[in-house]
């Protein structure tokens, strides 16, 4: 009775994780960066690239697995009775907010699902930015609690719900038919990638999967400080879990906080950097992966915040905002980092979240 | 592992419902809790209010004074 409920209760859920965790480890297996199978921050940049938002020549590639989350969590919507298009909850505010939580990532190097899997690969580099994370979350609860509040969205025309998932289907269209209208990456991480069709049905597999589940990094430790509810925090363990073994399994986990691929030493900025993408992702109501998923449902305030999220990443790059890995130039280790128009974005966006929550608490108790 | 039971759920569209539910009924002295809302209510990950079922009336006409929108509410094992 009690390991029925637990299996009901935990069973999707760390199912979810461990499908992503090996989705992940398959996905680099196969060609996609080390330590970045599954990246929201990274592929949505690596999509900013290949439409030429950017010219960062070594992270552009339309990235068949964001098309394949999106188009996997409407499926299983579908399916289960469970695409409800709605919109109109602060658009411009969730645009602005996704912005900075997608710079604070970059500034990082990985949204909250990849800095769990760069610490299932042994990257100690990323305690830093999970420790950030933590903090932003905490940041976000309690203006949670001060009763900070987007407002809610109403019941829109199908269609509305269904225009990012058709332009994801659209992107996929362009790679397969005309990929000379698209960038490709020839060195660096965007020309790191598995076959396009195993990325798709990997993303398809793992948005299918997080549908179902609600798999969120940050509802995960939303629910466990607020709520003492760890069952979405499952996930997020389960992910790592999979990813540790895997790697120690295929030889290639690597405990160490120098020479991680696609990584920074910087600690205080990876710090930062993630506290914004926590905070900010609070303030959306789920992290990079839980926007796909929902907008792959219908929320076309999610939509918004993918958008929002693909135009961070374009500015990030544009504008020298992302961190530079580490790296070995002539047999010296170089650590990279963030500049200072990185570390100055990152302030910026503090102070961004700052007025968006402040302009969003209730004006006196009780009123909603 | 704590027993599940027979508990009135109610449902939001904001966190900031849920939590003006919390505070309105730690005033007057409603028994409840914040919880995850349950998978079978909907699929957003939002937070709801759990509470003995005899209290839906009251709920319902204490939530509706104090202007708090809810979102549904369902009588569930938890």
């Amino acid at each position: 009775m009690t390991k029925n409920r637990w299996v009901r209760d935990y069973g999707p859920i760390v199912l979810a994780g461990l499908i992503t965790g090996a989705a992940a480890l398959v996905l680099t297996a196969l060609g996609n960066p080390k330590n970045m199978g599954f990246c929201i921050a990274c592929f949505e940049r690596d999509i900013a690239g290949a439409l030429g938002f950017h010219s960062a020549a070594k992270v552009q590639y339309l990235r068949p697995e964001i098309v394949g989350i999106v188009l996997g969590a409407m499926l299983a919507a579908i399916a289960a009775k469970e695409f409800r298009a709605k919109a109109g909850s602060s658009p411009a505010s969730r645009f602005l907010i996704s912005l900075f939580v997608m710079i604070g990532a970059l500034v990082f190097l990985g949204c909250p699902l990849r800095m769990v899997i760069r610490l299932g690969g042994g990257d100690l580099t990323a305690v830093a930015g999970l420790l950030g994370f933590l903090a932003g979350i905490l940041v976000g609860i309690v203006f949670l609690k001060k009763g900070f509040s987007l407002g809610r969205a109403y019941p829109v025309p199908a269609a509305e719900g269904a225009v990012l998932p058709g332009g994801m289907a659209a992107l996929l269209v362009l790679l397969l038919a005309a990929p000379g209208l698209l960038r490709f990456s020839s060195e660096g991480p965007g020309s790191q990638r598995a076959f396009w069709l195993i990325s798709l049905a990997a993303g398809v597999l793992v948005g299918a999967a997080a549908q179902r589940s609600r798999l969120c990094m940050a509802g995960g430790l939303r629910d466990a400080f607020l709520l003492r509810d760890f069952r979405l925090l499952s996930g997020f363990l389960a992910i790592w879990t999979a990813v540790t073994l895997g790697n120690l399994i295929m030889g290639s986990y690597t405990l160490s906080t120098v020479s991680q691929p696609v990584a920074h030493s910087q600690y205080l900025w990876s710090f930062l950097g993630m506290a914004l993408a926590g905070w900010g992702s609070i303030l959306l109501g789920g992290c990079p992966l839980r926007q796909l998923i929902l907008a792959g449902e219908g929320n076309g305030d999610s939509a918004v915040s993918v958008l929002g999220m693909v135009t961070g990443a374009a500015a990030a790059h544009n504008f020298g905002l992302a961190g530079n890995p580490d790296s070995v130039v002539d047999g010296a280790y170089q650590v990279g980092g963030t500049s200072t128009a990185g570390m100055a974005a990152v302030l910026l966006g503090f102070a961004v979240l700052l007025a968006v929550t402040l302009t969003h608490l209730p004006k006196k108790e009780g009123a909603r | 592992m704590r027993q599940r039971r027979l508990q009135l759920v109610v449902a939001f569209h904001t966190t900031a419902a849920a939590m003006a539910t919390e505070a309105l009924c730690r005033r007057l002295g409603l028994a409840g809790k914040l919880i995850s809302v349950p998978r079978q209510v909907t699929s957003d990950c939002g937070i709801a209010w759990s509470a003995p079922p005899e209290l839906r009336e009251t709920l319902e006409i204490r939530l509706t004074e104090a202007g708090v929108e809810t979102a549904g509410f369902y009588e569930l094992m938890v």
